[in-house]
């Protein structure tokens, strides 16, 4: 753009200027002709100007500043003068040109250019928003659709199709992708699912034949130790296989019979259940009663396994506390310590304490559920008081 | 008592059969879907054993089956799937109780009692032991006639240990038994000392010794 106003400014002078010496040349010789017929002409300044001179000149082109009265400012003008005889007489002829200012020209460039630019542009603008929209419609549908997708949903992602070969290409990538992820997804559910299953079969013959043997009457005291601690593995492996597809049911929405449930009759329910298991006195304050919308199974799980790592991580006997808030629950046991890593609390098979025996599930299920119902769980250590509070926040708004 | 254990697992299916047999029981068994319409079709049962996946076919359909032949028995499901339809699905189609793998043989004695005691399969409503007597319907315990005072607990552990005379039984039977799903809330069984202990002391009382210590940590119910 500058190059071609540079050329375009340097070859309109350059024009201006040919034209300007020819016009001079031709007011000239005019002025000569005039001057044959009428030799006591003098011309009009300051443009034609004729007197007799002496001498004789050449003729010569030089730029020249005048004064212009009738503008009252300074002009600059293209002169040429020269000396001719005519009739006999020597006159000197001047012609002046007024030319067309530098900067006067450079303006009407760059004003040119600059109109053209913004038209273009404009247009282009217009023209190509236009098109754009129409060229990534189906993008941005497909975009919007990718967005909305879930792999845990069974629709599988539907795009839009379009001429554009490399959206085209795009939708086909995604689509393959999309239904490799949803068909891992679900093997890997699956998979949890018939581990679970497929582990209970052996999991009862490995039981029986225990029980088998313990009722034959040729053991001892010691190998019974072994086998009743034989048992409890089982047990746990059952706990652990019960919880995991617990888990895998949650994520199949298996849970769909939802009522209004009291918090308040399901804790009061699970301390019962608790008082006749533990020796831990469990301190239950009433604040608020309150009512929540969700299946009644998963509701007892969630108090249960609250209560249960409460009652299981609580230190020697002291006391439990429940407390039922205007929409959320707490529940609170002494510790000495803050978790190093409150922030994976909530993660399968994490444990922050070393006791070999828990399946590091029950807070993981507590998430799950919490997730599943758009319920708030979260954790605090109190420093002052020693306690971890475990709070469930039931955002009674969105639910009921 | 005649017992039909339909079950394709051979191993789990004679430990069902040994221990079952220990009360004077008879126990046939079948080890796939055939084998089990034909013994159903021939003999007749008090109870039937009836694993939903057997090699051959679907233990429901046997259930449907033998609903339709009005057979006076007894059906106990045993299932590896724990989901609530299987459970509604057989229980609505007839079957008597539905249990989950892995369960303790124990237990399966304890619900196949119960099924006998509904009336219908040739039991009563009342359990005899010695001088120890059990009104299933009210709930309610008697030593020689006397009337005793039981928790809830104590009376369903009582039942239990009867059920199970003469076989040992661990706490890990004994807490799933009594707190079903509860029971591995904790991580031990320690609390069912209490329960136990408050049984054999009320028991003791009216002279009932029956609950003996097994092999240090379980225990049998047994007649001296």
């Amino acid at each position: 753009m500058v190059i071609s106003g540079v050329v375009l400014y340097s070859y309109t002078r350059w024009l201006l200027n040919n034209e300007i010496e020819e016009e001079l040349y031709s007011n000239k010789d005019r002025v000569e002709h005039l001057l044959e017929t009428s030799p006591e002409i003098i011309g009009v300044a300051p443009i034609m100007m004729a007197e007799k001179a002496a001498a004789t000149e050449a003729n010569i082109l030089i730029d020249t500043l005048i004064y212009d009265p009738l503008q009252d400012e300074v002009e600059l003008f293209r002169q040429l003068s020269g000396t001719k005889i005519i009739n006999g007489q020597n006159y000197k002829i001047t012609v002046r040109a007024m030319v067309i200012e530098a900067d006067a020209i450079l303006y009407g460039i760059v004003f040119t250019f600059m109109t053209i630019i913004f038209l273009g542009f404009i247009f282009l603008y217009f023209f190509n928003e236009k098109r754009n929209q129409k060229l990534w419609k189906p993008f941005f549908v497909n975009l919007g659709r990718v967005k909305l997708f879930s792999i845990k949903s069974d629709k599988t992602l539907k795009l839009m199709q379009s001429d554009i070969l490399e959206f085209h290409e795009l939708n086909q990538e995604m689509e393959s992708l999309t239904n490799k992820i949803q068909v891992d997804y679900r093997n890997l559910k699956q998979f949890t699912e018939d581990v679970s299953h497929e582990m209970q079969t052996p999991l009862a013959i490995m039981q029986a034949k225990i029980e088998t043997v313990i009722n034959e009457s040729d053991i001892n005291e010691n190998q019974f130790e072994r086998f009743s601690s034989l048992q409890e593995d089982i047990q746990r492996l059952k706990q652990l296989n019960k919880k995991l597809i617990l888990l895998a049911k949650i994520d199949n929405d298996q849970f769909t019979a939802t009522e209004v449930i009291s918090i308040n009759s399901i804790l009061k329910q699970s301390i019962e259940n608790f008082e006749e298991l533990s020796d831990v006195c469990l301190e239950m304050t009433e604040n608020a009663v309150f009512n929540v919308r969700m299946d009644r199974t998963l509701a007892m799980v969630l108090c249960n396994n609250l209560l249960s790592n409460a009652i299981k991580h609580t230190i020697g006997l002291q006391p439990v506390e429940i407390i039922i808030n205007k929409n959320s629950i707490q529940i609170i046991n002494n510790g000495t310590t803050g978790l190093d890593r409150p922030e994976q609390l909530f993660n399968r098979f994490y444990k922050e304490s070393k006791k070999p025996d828990s399946t590091g599930l029950g807070l993981s299920i507590v998430k799950k559920v919490c997730d599943y119902y758009n319920f708030n769980p979260s954790y605090l250590f109190r420093e002052s008081e020693q306690q971890h509070v475990f709070q469930v926040d039931f955002n009674l708004k969105a639910n009921v | 008592m005649k017992y039909l254990i339909a079950e394709d697992e051979v191993v789990l299916q004679q430990s069902i059969a040994t221990y079952l047999s220990q009360d004077a029981n008879i126990c046939e068994t079948a080890s796939d879907y055939n084998e089990a319409a034909e013994k159903l079709e021939m003999y007749e049962y008090d109870i039937v054993i009836l694993d939903i996946n057997l090699v051959t076919g679907n233990g429901l359909e046997l259930l449907k089956k033998l609903k339709k032949q009005h057979k006076k028995c007894g059906v106990i499901i045993i299932s590896a799937n724990s989901s609530l339809d299987n459970k509604l699905e057989g229980l609505d189609l007839g079957a008597d109780d539905y249990i989950t793998k892995p369960f303790h043989l124990a237990e399966l004695n304890s619900r196949i009692k119960a099924v006998l005691r509904r009336g219908q399969f040739g039991g009563n409503d009342s359990i005899t032991f010695q001088e120890i007597r059990l009104d299933t319907l009210a709930r309610s315990a008697y030593v020689n006639e006397k009337p005793i005072t039981l928790t809830r607990k104590e009376y369903d552990l009582l039942l239990f240990f009867i059920t199970n005379q003469g076989r040992v039984l661990s706490k890990a039977i004994i807490a799933e038994h009594l707190w079903g799903d509860n029971s591995d809330l904790l991580d031990n069984f320690d609390f069912i000392y209490v329960h136990i202990n408050n049984l054999r002391k009320k028991l003791t009382i009216e002279g009932a010794k029956y609950i003996q210590t097994a092999y240090g940590s379980g225990y049998k119910f047994i007649a001296d």
